[in-house]
């Protein structure tokens, strides 16, 4: 029997918009596969087949996901499919299908005895843990003109997660939060709603310089930074443990000048 | 109804704010030790927050506030950490003292009146800056603003509400601040503060009333619990007004917190757990903290710790707290008169779970949410997932392993479907010598600390504290 692969891509409609045309293939489920962005490894016995984007289909597979599996489900599938990870389209799929089984659909996410299912709660937790990370651990900059800038490194896509928590937090400002891996920019306008802008390939940001005031802010938090531990207590092990090196390079505290420019 | 309305505020504000300040020329004592001027922002700073930092509490939670878009500022439910310190404690608030003169002279206490230490004071201007400034930049998540006792009880409180009252109103600051409520001060300033502040505390400092008058001649017990009991009222009577008036301005509506130092007097663990348990219950205590005592003075009253401070003991207590406020448990059932202390090698839940092996093992597919949460190696998360699965059908070790449930800790415990994972002994030598074999992971150690046999040729101890030798 063949194996039907649909190769859609790396996005949210991409992915809704492969689980439509999985459903409209009538297929039964286990020789249906999903898979995100080129496959570079193809099987013998199987049909390969390219998926566009529709945002019509994309928009149907959310509400249902939304109406039949609940709030809960909707958002760790949000969260699932901002995971690199490869297998999230066909986790996602089919922990859709599982839940179309159950009798209780909105449980959907807490059956974590199904593989699928405990592979989406697994990448969404990932994304929902590494959203809440990048709240605690980013750090602002104020530039000359004012405008407070943020980079950020995160594995998975989460600026989208994190930027309405700030616009809520500071409506008055300026700010961007520029995710350096992928290009993506949220920018909040003072007072206005934010949106998302990307860089051009290969395009950079205007040069910036950092205000005066946050030459001398950063050096009192620094400070700050170094008197508020005990030195009784100590523990470079428990601090590692608690902040991941690998935040360290956009913090202000670990990296004193801020950005190398 | 005399608070919470704006036009009494301000009212307040024009009887008690202005009067004291006017009387006492603007901060008068920094000419007085500091001649030559004003300390810089910078030296106030480094000064009243290595003052702080013996002060445990750091949390941000207990509220959730959206922004209203005119200012800056809300607050998470859960609370977010901001940084953590060389010591890998959490820094979520700007944790400063508003003053470090003190007239007291507690003796475990860095600002005693008797240390000659540097002196200095923010102004409310200077806090209110700072606390925006990191703010904006994401350091922090508000403003945690204690004070040593500067004149009195009620002159210190005054000026923590100004500062504070700068913030809320002039800076339209809406992020999270949580205050100390100075033991003696006035009722109506406790209650006025409350107003502003997402959370309130009063520290108990030592455990028992004996220990704290040998320790800190200043201060008693009554005038501790007075404040306490205040908000507790203060915070119930609330409620009852946001349920009737929605829009009625809360009053420290993330609960209050208290902290008390451990291994400075004599208690044992059992006393502690006791005391905690019952400012949990009749004081409605949002959190206990408990300090490891850090030796910074040199007194003859106080205990040498040539270990460094009980950091072990600290975190035992910790998680009995834990099993306290989620766990269902009782501080009965953890410790008694006849076992008044906790046991060094295993965390409190496995020796209560050791103690009583007539009721294991535990079905996982059949047994009760509370009995689930009392297994060694189940936790409060992995035990709400298992309740949830197991309505779609039965549980295996395997499907517990991907739940989250520390296995190699639970198995002793357990049964899935009526099968233990692998034929065990359920006896309590045989039990606990693998527990203690697989070892605990404590979030310290690895980088100094460690049980350390004392011996007489420890030469890391400071020679003070051999002379100093302590009455424990």
């Amino acid at each position: 029997m063949e194996e039907y692969y649909l190769i859609c891509e790396d996005s949210l409609e991409g992915i809704f918009t492969g689980i439509y045309n999985a459903y409209l293939m009538k297929k039964p489920h286990d020789r249906l596969h999903i898979c995100v962005g080129a496959e570079d490894n193809y099987r013998l016995f199987a049909v390969y087949q390219e998926c566009a984007p529709d945002e019509k289909k994309a928009a149907s597979v959310a509400r249902t996901v939304l109406r039949e599996f609940g709030e809960e489900a909707y958002l760790s599938v949000c969260r699932a499919l901002a995971s690199p990870e490869a297998d999230k389209g066909e986790a996602v799929y089919k922990a859709v299908v599982t839940g179309f089984s159950m009798r209780r659909r909105r449980e959907l996410m807490g059956n974590l005895a199904d593989p699928y299912v405990r592979r989406v709660f697994e990448l969404a937790r990932f994304t929902a843990n590494e959203a809440h990370f990048h709240v605690e651990f980013l750090r602002f900059r104020e530039l000359q003109s004012g405008i407070l800038y943020a980079p950020i490194g995160p594995k998975n896509n989460i600026i989208t997660f994190i930027t309405p928590h700030f616009a809520d937090r500071m409506p008055l400002e300026n700010f961007v939060i520029h995710d350096d891996t992928r290009n993506i920019l949220a920018v909040h306008p003072k007072g206005r709603d934010w949106f998302l802008t990307s860089l051009q390939e290969g395009g950079e940001l205007p040069e910036y310089r950092l205000s005066q005031g946050e030459e001398e802010y950063s050096e009192l938090f620094c400070h700050f930074f170094h008197t508020i531990a005990i030195k009784e207590r100590n523990s470079y092990v428990r601090q590692r443990g608690m902040l991941p090196l690998r935040y360290r390079k956009y913090m202000t505290e670990f990296n004193k000048q801020g950005l190398e420019t | 109804m005399p608070f919470g309305t704006e036009a009494a505020m301000e009212r307040d504000k024009n009887q008690l704010i202005s009067v004291p300040v006017k009387e006492q020329p603007q901060l008068p004592y920094l000419a007085a030790i500091n001649p030559t001027g004003q300390k810089t922002l910078m030296e106030k700073l480094g000064i009243l927050s290595d003052a702080a930092k013996y002060d445990v509490s750091c949390s941000s939670s207990g509220v959730g506030r959206k922004g209203d878009g005119t200012g800056i500022g809300n607050t998470v439910a859960g609370g977010i950490c901001h940084s953590f310190g060389a010591d890998g404690r959490c820094i979520s608030l700007l944790k400063i003292l508003f003053t470090n003169e003190c007239i007291y002279d507690c003796k475990y206490c860095i600002n005693r009146r008797s240390n000659d230490v540097p002196r200095a004071s923010f102004t409310p201007d200077e806090i209110c800056e700072l606390t925006i400034q990191f703010y904006r930049r994401n350091y922090i998540e508000g403003l945690f603003l204690s004070s040593g006792i500067l004149h009195n009880p009620d002159y210190t409180m005054e000026l923590i509400y100004e500062a504070v009252y700068k913030l809320r109103t002039l800076y339209r600051f809406q992020g999270y601040i949580h205050v100390k409520a100075i033991p003696g001060a006035n009722p109506l300033l406790v209650q006025r503060l409350g107003m502003l502040a997402d959370r309130m505390s009063v520290n108990l400092e030592l455990p028992t009333a004996e220990g704290l008058s040998r320790l800190a001649p200043n201060k008693h017990r009554k005038n501790i619990l007075t404040p306490m009991r205040q908000i507790q009222r203060g915070i119930t009577q609330n409620k009852e007004e946001i349920a009737v008036y929605r829009h009625a301005s809360s009053f420290v509506p993330a609960g209050q917190s208290t902290q008390m130092i451990v291994g400075a007097t004599p208690e044992s663990d059992y006393q502690i757990m006791m005391v905690a348990e019952n400012l949990y219950r009749k004081f409605e205590l949002k959190r206990v903290y408990y300090s490891a005592f850090v030796s910074v003075n040199a007194d003859k009253e106080l205990p040498a710790l040539p270990g460094g401070p009980p950091l072990l003991r600290e975190h035992r207590l910790y998680q009995a707290d834990w099993l306290l406020r989620f766990y269902g448990f009782e501080a009965d059932e953890l410790l008694s008169e006849q076992k008044p202390n906790f046991n060094v090698l295993l965390d409190p839940k496995a020796d209560w779970a050791l103690r009583h092996l007539e009721l294991f093992p535990v079905e996982i597919n059949r047994a009760d949410y509370r009995m689930i949460l009392r297994v060694p190696g189940i936790g409060v998360k992995s035990a709400q997932r298992i309740v949830r699965a197991r309505k779609n059908g039965a549980l295996a070790f395997e499907d517990l392993k991907k739940i989250g449930v520390t296995l190699k800790r639970a198995l002793y415990f357990i049964t899935c479907s009526g099968k233990m994972m692998y034929p065990t002994k359920i006896e309590e030598d045989y039990i606990t010598r693998n527990l203690i074999s697989n070892k605990e992971k404590l979030p310290f150690g690895a980088d100094g600390m460690t049980y350390k046999q004392l011996s007489l040729f420890d030469d890391d101890m400071p020679g003070w504290q051999k002379i100093a030798g302590g009455t424990l």
